[in-house]
C-alpha cells in the first residue's frame, strides 16, 4: 500500500492582521512569495518609467496624472490578486495505487471560502520527484568527464522538472473544484508528489504572483506490471491430510469483513455493517480450494545479470502476486531468505509490493549466468522462485519447473 | 447558492473583440479636442472599426495580400506625411491612428491587443499634453476603465486555455461566426453578480482616488524645463490678436463665445468691473491695416530670452502682494493679456519670450499649443501707460522742428482723406485748442453721435481710405472702426495715438470665484499720448466703452458692480478652472501648501476631537458626582438599555448582511429553517459529503420557500454524515 503523508498546509494560512505586517508586505514580499513581471507588466513598467521621466523633465501635470493612474493600476492589480487568493484552500490528493509506467491521476482539490467573490486563473506548479538518493555526481567539472557532467546536469533538470496545471474554469464563491494531473511514474521506488507553488496572473496579467506551498506527499510506486507467459508445467499441489487453511477467495462462505478498497465491487459492500461503523466495509469470502502459491524473490545481486533483468524480475513477482491474490491463490510471500509471510488480506499484499518497490536498484551487473536454475534454499510447498531466464528474461519456477516467464 | 453560468471561450473572445474596438474608438476620439488635422482618418477609423465590431467576420474577407501590404503602406504614408507637412507630431499622431485602425479591423493575438492599449494611451496622453483640456481627465478615466476591463478579459481568456485565433486571410475564427450580440449581453447579465460589479466599481473609484492621492504626493521638483512636445508642432493664433489686424478681425472673434481667459485673483477687490486686458499695441496704419511698426518693435521689445520668470517695472508694495493667476486658452494669442505694469510674472514652465516694458506687453516666441498659465504679482489695472521716453522724444522733435517720424503720429493718407480728417478735427475742436483728455472726449462724442454700434458694418464704397470713408459717413460701426477712426482723428489733431487689441470686461464666475473672459469679449480701443501725464491715456470710443478714466476700469472694490455669472456655462467653466487650478497648475509650491493645509486640518481636527472628549468626560464626571436618586438611576438604566438595544440591532444588521448581503431581506435571513440549514452547511464545509445532501441543504438555505423539502430528515442525514466523517477522522488520527 502506498504510504501518504498528511498535507502540511491547505492554502493560505490566516495570520493575525497588523498594520506593520501589511506595510511591510507592500514593500517586501513575504517569504516564499514570488513576483515575476510578465512581458505586459514589463511594458507597463517601462511605460511608467518613460512617462515619469517625461513628467519630471517637463513638469507637466498631465504626465503626472498618467503616471499616477498607472501606479494606481498596479496597486489595484495587487489588491485584486490578493482578493483572488484570499480564502482559497487547496489540497494535493495523490491516491494509491501507483505503478511504474502506468498512467494515473493526481488531483488538486480546491475550495473557495469567499462568500461572493469567485477566484480565477490559478495555476499550480507540480512535480514528481524521486526520493531515492542519486548516485554520487562528479566532484568537480575539472576532474569529471563530460559525460558525467552532462548526466549530472540532466539529473538536476529532471529533478527540477515541473508541470504547470491551470484552473481553467471559475472557482465559484463557496465552491469547490478539482484540477487533475495525469502523470506516469517512470520507475518503482519512493517518490514525492509536490505541489511546489500556486500562482496566478489574475487580474491584468502584469504580474505573475506565486508562493511556495511546501505541500507534498510521499508515495511508493510499485513495480511496473509486466505481461508474462504461463507455462503448463507448474501446478499447485496439496499433500493429503494437510490442514486446510481458510483464506480469502471467491467462494461462497463469508470469511471476514474488511475495509472497502478502490476497485472492490459495490455488490460486496456490507451496508449494515458500514452504516454501523460509519465506514464502507466489504464482505470477504473464503476460497473454496486451498491450493495456493508462495512467492519468494531473491534480491541478491549475484543472482542477477543486468539491472534491467532485476527490474523485470521484480515486475514479474509483483504481477504474479497481484494476479494470484485476485484469484485467491496467493498463500505467502518472502523476500530473500526471510521467513515466509502469509498473505491474508489486501494489506499483506500491499506491504509486499511496497517492499518490492523499495528494493535498491541493481547498479552494476551481478555477473549471473542466467541459467534458469531455481535458487537453493529451504524447500517450501508450492513455492515459486523468481529467477533470471536467459540473458534478459526472467521466470517463475515452481519446484524447478517454469510456471511463468517474462 | 445559485450557481452563475460562466462565459465560454467564444463569448470571452467576443467580449474581447468589443472591448478592443471600444478602446480604438475611445482613443481616436481625442482628435475632437487635439486640434490636429486628422478628422478624415478619425471618421474612417470610427466607421471601419464600428462596422468590424458589429460584423466580426468582415476581416476574414480581406485578402491576405492586403495584410502583407498594410505595414509598408502605413510607413510610406507616414514618411510622405512627414515630408509634406514638415512637422513631426501631427504625422506621428496620424500614424498612431492608422495603426489603431489596422489593429482594430484585423483579428488580434494577445500582443496585438497590448499594442492597442499602448497606441491608444499614447494618443490620449499626447492629446492631453497638447490641449491640457478637462476632457482629457474624463477620457483618461474612461480609457483606463476600458483598458483594465480589456486586460482582465485577456487574462480570463488566456486562463481558459484557448488562444485567440484568427490568422490573416485564413477565414474567421470560430468565435466570430454567428455572433449574436444581444445574446452575449444577456449572458453577461446572467454571469455578473451585482455584488461583484459593485465591488469592481468601488475598486475602480478607489483607483481614481489613489491616483489622485499619488498625484498630490509624488514629489515635484522645479526643473524649469519647457514641454518638449511644443517643439514638434505649430499653431496659428486668432488673427485679431497678432501683429497686424484688418478691419473685421476682432469682430470675427466676437462670434466665438468660448472661454479665452480665466483669472484667479488673491484679492478680488483689485479687479475692476470693466477691466481692459491689453494684448497687442498697433501703431502703424497703412493701406487699411493697423500693425506693430518695426521701429516700435525694435525700440521697445527686449531680446528674446528663455526663463520661468520676468521682473516687471512696477515697484513692489509693502503690503501683502496680490497675485493674479492667468489661464490663457490655447489658440488665443502669443501676446499675454495684462492690465498694466506688474512687479513680477512667473510662468508655470520655462518659456521663450520678449518683454516690452514701455508698452506693458509680453509676447511668447511661439503660439502656445496648450493652455498657458502664468502668475503675475502686483499687476496694476492702468488707464494710463507711462511712457516718459515718448514725451522726451516729442519734446526733442518739437524743439528741433524736424519732421515727425513716429508711427504713432504718421498719417499715410491721400490729400482728400487728409482734407476730410482736417475738416472733422476742426469741427471737433470748434475753434479751441483742447488738451488730450478734452479732445478725446469730444472726438468720442462726435463719433458716437455720428455712428451707431453694429457688428454688421462696412465702409461705404468710394475712393480713398476705407476708414476715412466710414468716418465721414453715418454707417454703423464696430469697435475696430471706432478705435481706428479715433486714432486717425487724434493724429490729425497732432496727438500720438495707437490702437490696442485685447479683451474688455468679462464676468465673475459665481461658482469658482474667478474672472472669466470669453472670446466674445474681444475688443479694440485706442491709446492717446498725453504729455500732461507723460503716458498713453486709454480712450475707448465704442459706444458703451469708457471714454474717460472712469473708476470702473481701475478702482478696487468693484465687486458690487461686477456681473456675476451663474449660468450653466459658468458651471462648466468652473470645472475647467478647478482643473487648471488644482491639476494643471499644481507644482511644488502648491504641493507644499496642500501638505501644510492637510497638516493643519489634521491637527485642528485632533484638537477638536480631544477637546470634545475632554468636555464629555468632564460632564460625565460632574454628572456622576451629583447625588443619586431614582430619576438618575432610571436614566442610567435607560441609557444602558438603549446601548444594549443598539448593539443588538447592529449585531442583527451585521448578521443579515453576512447572510444575505442585504438588510431588506432580514425576514428571510432570520428564517429558522434557513439558519439551521446554514449551520449544517458550515459544519459540513470541506468534508466530502454526498452531493444530494449538500443540494438539499443548499435548497433549504437559499432556495425559495415554496416546495422546499422538510428540514428534519435532511438534518438527520447531515448529522449522520458529520458523525461518520468526524469519527473517521478521529480514527485516522489515532
Amino acid at each position: 500500500m502506498a504510504k501518504t503523508q498528511t498535507p502540511k498546509s491547505t492554502g493560505a494560512k490566516a495570520r493575525r492582521f497588523t498594520w506593520n505586517r501589511l506595510l511591510w508586505s507592500l514593500i517586501y514580499p513575504r517569504r516564499k512569495h514570488r513576483i515575476v513581471f510578465t512581458p505586459a507588466g514589463l511594458l507597463l513598467t517601462l511605460l511608467a518609467l518613460g512617462i515619469g521621466t517625461a513628467a519630471y523633465n517637463s513638469a507637466n501635470n498631465i504626465l503626472f496624472i498618467t503616471l499616477s493612474l498607472l501606479l494606481a493600476c498596479l496597486i489595484l492589480s495587487g489588491v485584486l490578486s490578493w482578493l483572488n487568493f484570499s480564502r482559497v484552500s487547496w489540497r494535493l490528493q495523490a491516491a494509491p495505487p501507483w505503478r511504474a509506467g502506468l498512467p494515473t491521476v493526481a488531483a488538486i482539490s480546491l475550495a473557495n471560502r469567499k462568500r461572493f467573490l469567485p477566484t480565477y486563473g490559478l495555476w499550480f506548479e507540480v512535480a514528481l520527484r524521486a526520493e531515492a538518493a542519486q548516485p554520487a555526481g562528479p566532484a568537480s567539472t575539472i576532474t569529471a568527464s563530460n559525460r558525467d557532467v552532462r548526466a549530472a546536469l540532466a539529473r538536476g533538470r529532471q529533478a527540477d522538472a515541473t508541470t504547470r496545471l491551470h484552473l481553467r474554469t471559475r472557482l465559484d464563491p463557496l465552491g469547490e473544484a478539482q484540477v487533475e494531473w495525469p502523470l506516469t511514474p517512470p520507475q518503482r521506488g519512493r517518490w514525492r508528489v509536490e505541489l511546489r507553488a500556486v500562482g496566478s496572473l489574475f487580474p491584468f496579467g502584469f504580474i505573475g504572483k506565486s508562493f511556495a506551498t511546501g505541500e507534498e506527499q510521499s508515495i511508493i510506486v510499485w513495480p511496473a506490471p509486466v505481461e508474462y507467459r504461463r507455462h503448463g508445467a507448474g501446478g499447485a499441489r496439496r499433500q493429503s491430510g494437510e490442514e486446510q487453511r481458510a483464506r480469502a477467495g471467491s467462494g461462497g462462505d463469508l470469511l471476514a469483513l474488511r475495509r472497502y478498497a478502490a476497485g472492490d465491487s459495490h455488490r460486496l459492500i456490507h451496508w449494515k455493517a458500514s452504516a454501523r461503523t460509519g465506514q464502507l466495509l466489504v464482505r470477504q469470502f473464503a476460497e473454496d480450494t486451498s491450493e495456493g502459491y508462495c512467492i519468494r524473490f531473491q534480491s541478491d545481486a549475484s543472482r542477477w545479470g543486468q539491472p534491467e533483468q532485476f527490474e523485470l524480475g521484480l515486475s514479474l513477482a509483483a504481477t504474479l502476486a497481484e494476479d494470484w491474490f485476485r484469484q485467491g491463490r496467493l498463500d505467502g510471500v518472502a523476500l530473500d531468505d526471510a521467513p515466509l509471510l502469509p498473505v491474508r488480506s489486501l494489506h499483506d499484499l500491499e506491504a509486499w509490493l511496497d517492499r518490492l518497490a523499495l528494493l535498491p536498484p541493481l547498479t552494476t551487473n551481478g555477473g549471473a549466468t542466467g541459467t534458469g536454475e531455481p535458487p537453493a534454499g529451504r524447500q517450501q510447498r508450492n513455492l515459486v522462485n523468481i529467477a533470471p531466464d536467459g540473458v534478459r528474461g526472467v521466470a517463475a519456477y515452481l519446484d524447478g519447473e517454469k510456471t511463468a516467464s517474462a | 447558492m445559485k450557481r452563475r453560468p460562466q462565459l465560454n471561450h467564444d463569448e470571452l473572445h467576443q467580449l474581447r473583440w468589443l472591448l478592443g474596438g471600444g478602446l480604438v474608438l475611445l482613443s481616436t476620439a481625442t482628435v475632437f479636442y487635439m486640434e490636429i488635422d486628422a478628422w478624415t482618418l478619425m471618421f474612417v477609423t470610427a466607421a471601419a472599426v464600428g462596422a468590424v465590431m458589429f460584423w466580426p467576420t468582415l476581416p476574414a474577407r480581406v485578402p491576405a495580400w492586403v495584410h502583407r501590404l498594410a505595414f509598408p503602406v502605413i510607413v510610406a504614408f507616414f514618411l510622405g506625411d512627414l515630408y509634406l507637412t514638415g512637422e513631426l507630431l501631427p504625422p506621428i499622431v496620424r500614424l498612431d491612428i492608422l495603426l489603431l485602425l489596422y489593429r482594430g479591423i484585423s483579428y488580434r493575438q494577445r500582443r496585438d491587443d497590448l499594442q492597442i492599449i499602448v497606441l491608444g494611451l499614447f494618443l490620449v496622453v499626447v492629446a492631453g499634453v497638447l490641449s491640457v483640456s478637462l476632457v482629457f481627465a474624463l477620457q483618461i478615466v474612461a480609457f483606463t476603465a476600458c483598458a483594465l476591463a480589456f486586460l482582465l478579459n485577456l487574462t480570463l481568456a488566456d486562463a481558459s486555455g484557448v488562444k485567440a485565433a484568427g490568422d490573416a486571410g485564413r477565414g474567421p475564427p470560430p468565435w466570430a461566426v454567428q455572433v449574436q450580440w444581444g445574446r452575449l449581453f444577456r449572458r453577461l447579465r446572467e454571469v455578473l453578480d451585482w455584488r461583484v460589479v459593485t465591488l469592481g466599481a468601488l475598486l475602480f473609484a478607489g483607483v481614481v482616488g489613489v491616483s489622485a492621492l499619488l498625484f498630490l504626493a509624488i514629489p515635484r521638483f522645479q526643473l524649469e524645463n519647457s514641454l518638449f512636445l511644443e517643439r514638434f508642432m505649430t499653431r496659428k493664433a486668432r488673427t485679431g490678436f497678432s501683429d497686424s489686424i484688418k478691419f473685421g478681425d476682432v469682430t470675427d472673434i466676437l462670434q466665438d463665445n468660448s472661454l479665452a481667459l480665466s483669472v484667479d485673483i488673491t484679492d478680488p477687490t483689485q479687479v475692476p468691473a470693466q477691466p481692459y486686458w491689453r494684448m497687442v499695441v498697433l501703431d502703424e496704419y497703412r493701406d487699411g491695416t493697423f500693425r506693430l511698426s518695426t521701429a516700435l518693435r525694435a525700440a521697445t521689445f527686449s531680446p528674446e530670452r528663455g526663463d520661468v520668470q520676468l521682473r516687471g517695472v512696477a515697484r513692489a508694495q509693502p503690503e501683502e502682494p496680490v497675485y493674479w493667476t492667468f489661464y490663457l486658452e490655447a489658440g488665443v494669442s502669443r501676446y499675454l493679456p495684462l492690465t498694466g505694469r506688474f512687479v513680477q510674472l512667473r510662468f508655470r514652465e520655462r518659456q521663450n519670450f520678449r518683454f516690452a516694458d514701455r508698452l506693458g506687453l509680453v509676447v511668447l516666441r511661439d503660439e502656445p499649443v496648450s493652455m498657458t498659465a502664468y502668475r503675475v504679482e502686483g499687476l496694476m489695472a492702468m488707464d494710463v501707460i507711462p511712457d516718459r521716453q515718448m514725451g522726451a522724444w516729442l519734446e526733442r522733435a518739437t524743439e528741433s522742428g524736424a519732421e515727425q517720424t513716429s508711427a504713432a503720429l504718421k498719417l499715410e493718407l491721400g490729400a482728400d482723406d487728409l482734407g476730410r480728417l482736417a475738416r472733422v478735427v476742426a469741427e471737433i475742436k470748434a475753434g479751441m485748442e483742447p488738451d488730450v483728455e478734452e479732445f478725446s472726449r469730444r472726438a468720442v462724442a462726435w463719433l458716437q453721435a455720428r455712428h451707431r454700434y453694429s457688428l454688421q458694418s462696412r465702409a461705404p464704397p468710394g475712393a480713398g481710405d476705407p476708414l476715412v470713408r466710414w468716418l465721414d459717413s453715418s454707417e454703423p460701426g464696430h469697435c475696430e472702426l471706432y478705435a481706428g477712426a479715433l486714432v486717425l482723428l487724434a493724429r490729425q489733431a497732432g496727438y500720438p495715438a495707437r490702437i490696442v487689441t485685447g479683451f474688455k470686461g468679462g464676468s465673475w464666475n459665481g461658482f469658482s470665484n474667478n474672472f472669466t473672459v470669453r472670446n466674445s469679449d474681444a475688443h479694440a480701443w485706442c491709446e492717446v499720448y498725453d504729455a500732461a501725464v507723460a503716458g498713453w491715456r486709454r480712450v475707448d470710443p465704442t459706444p458703451g466703452g469708457s471714454a474717460d478714466t472712469g473708476s470702473d476700469t481701475t478702482a478696487a472694490g468693484a465687486a458690487g458692480e461686477r456681473r456675476i455669472d451663474r449660468s450653466w456655462s459658468a458651471r462648466i467653466d468652473s470645472l475647467r478652472v478647478f482643473w487648471y487650478r488644482r491639476i494643471v497648475n499644481f507644482d511644488s509650491r502648491t504641493q507644499e501648501e496642500a501638505l501644510r493645509a492637510v497638516k493643519s486640518a489634521t491637527q485642528e481636527s485632533g484638537r477638536r476631537v480631544r477637546a470634545a472628549l475632554e468636555d464629555a468626560l468632564a460632564r460625565l464626571k460632574a454628572w456622576m458626582a451629583e447625588p443619586w436618586d431614582l430619576r438618575r438611576l432610571l436614566q442610567l438604566a435607560g441609557g444602558a438599555a438603549a446601548a444594549v438595544a443598539l448593539a443588538w440591532l447592529l449585531r442583527n444588521a451585521r448578521l443579515a448582511w453576512r447572510d444575505r448581503g442585504m438588510f431588506w431581506r432580514r425576514r428571510t435571513a432570520q428564517d429558522p429553517v434557513r439558519r439551521e440549514a446554514g449551520r449544517w452547511l458550515g459544519r459540513l464545509q470541506g468534508l466530502p459529503v454526498e452531493p444530494a445532501l449538500r443540494a438539499d441543504l443548499e435548497r433549504l438555505r437559499y432556495g425559495p420557500l415554496a416546495g422546499r423539502p422538510p428540514l428534519a430528515p435532511v438534518v438527520r442525514r447531515a448529522r449522520q454524515a458529520w458523525r461518520a466523517r468526524h469519527e473517521a477522522r478521529i480514527t485516522r488520527e489515532n
